[in-house]
């Protein structure tokens, strides 16, 4: 199962790609190759457990921001 | 290493780490996803100075792979296109399973180094990065075995004990070599106070990487060549240039740090030279 929010688009009004990248229809935006992993329920991550995008439109109260994350993993 | 290393001359080896596995060309459309433009970037960053590239692997999409096939299609690439680079790839991976995490290791032939996080790190609001010392000693095995040299990545003050508990457990092949990583989130705040506590409290005879993320890459690189230590630079931890720049390729990045280098008179490391001072 992947994420109901999950599309795949080549392009939006300022940005195309050559091939179809992720694309969260709730935060109305491309999405991180890592956060696509989450979209795609791949590696046991699920969604509805670790998307803090998917849980605030969920309903969840949680923090959306995403500032704070690290841009390596080693 | 300290400032005398500095003021000894020790060459400085630039590692460019092209990729990643975080972000994409959402974030910077100049940098490469796939094997043929990563093997081009390799070739770029080699010719502006860089003697390892750090590799992550990406599927057609952008979105992250361990598959050793892919990796394979990417050293290759880069060999076709490189003279001597040396070849480091990623084994890190938010969420992967540990199986996943060796896949990068199977290359034939293998790749000369390969990264090795030394503990947790914290990702967005609901995900961890676990690297239990477990898999940090399985990936270990698997290195010394296929002959590649671990790159220790120090993502905080506590991964420094990490580092000395992996050495009181295995032996690893002098000489040790660990980056040091200074951002937001997990890692260690990148204050300068923090880089020469760092610095001050890593191993005797280990050799240290500098990566600073975002707006501290520059400011941290530069540190790392005053104190005798290495640098490594690129896309995967910075995309922008300057403030509100993006920047244009891999090259851009390592060819102001090694401007930097010589300005400030270190010298800066063949691939051959690199490997010498890394006995790989």
């Amino acid at each position: 199962m992947t994420c109901p929010y999950l599309e795949y688009r080549e392009r939006t009004a300022d940005r195309q790609f050559d091939e179809s990248r992720a694309y969260c229809a709730a935060a109305d935006r491309f999405v991180q190759p890592m956060r696509a992993d989450i979209c795609n329920d791949r590696y046991g991550l699920e969604h509805d457990r670790h998307c803090e995008i998917f849980l605030e439109h969920a309903g969840d109260e949680a923090d959306a921001n995403d500032d704070e994350g690290e841009a390596t993993e080693g | 290493m300290s400032y005398d290393d500095f003021l000894a001359g020790e060459p400085l080896i630039v590692t460019a780490a092209l990729t990643g596995g975080v972000h994409g060309k959402e974030a910077n459309p100049n940098l490469p996803e796939t094997p043929e433009e990563i093997g081009r970037a390799a070739a770029e960053v080699e010719e502006a100075g860089a003697s390892v590239v750090h590799l992550h692997a990406r599927r057609p999409n952008g979105e992250r792979t361990f598959a050793t096939e892919r990796f394979q299609e990417i050293d290759d690439a880069v060999r076709r296109h490189a003279d001597d680079v040396i070849v480091q790839h990623s084994t890190g991976g938010t969420g992967a399973p540990d199986a996943d995490r060796h896949r990068p290791l199977r290359t034939d032939p293998p790749p000369e180094m390969a990264s090795l996080d030394m503990g947790p790190l914290n990702r967005y609001d609901h995900l961890t990065s676990e690297n239990t010392r477990g898999l940090v000693d399985s990936l270990h095995e698997e290195m010394v075995d296929r002959g590649i040299k671990p790159e220790l990545e120090v993502f905080n003050d506590g991964h420094l004990n990490e580092v000395r508990g992996l050495l009181e457990r295995r032996e690893l092949a002098d000489p040790v070599y660990a980056t040091l990583i200074f951002g937001p989130g997990t890692l260690t705040p990148p204050r300068p106070r923090n880089f020469l506590n760092a610095v001050d409290n890593f191993p005797d005879g280990a050799l240290f990487n500098t990566l600073g993320f975002g707006r501290h890459q520059l400011p941290f690189a530069t540190m790392g060549i005053l104190f005798g230590g290495h640098v490594r630079v690129g896309l995967e931890d910075n995309v922008y240039y300057r403030r509100g720049e993006l920047a244009e390729s891999n090259a851009q990045l390592v060819e102001r740090v090694v401007r930097l280098a010589e300005e400030l008179g270190r010298e800066v490391a063949t691939p051959a030279r690199a490997r010498a001072v890394l006995e790989l």
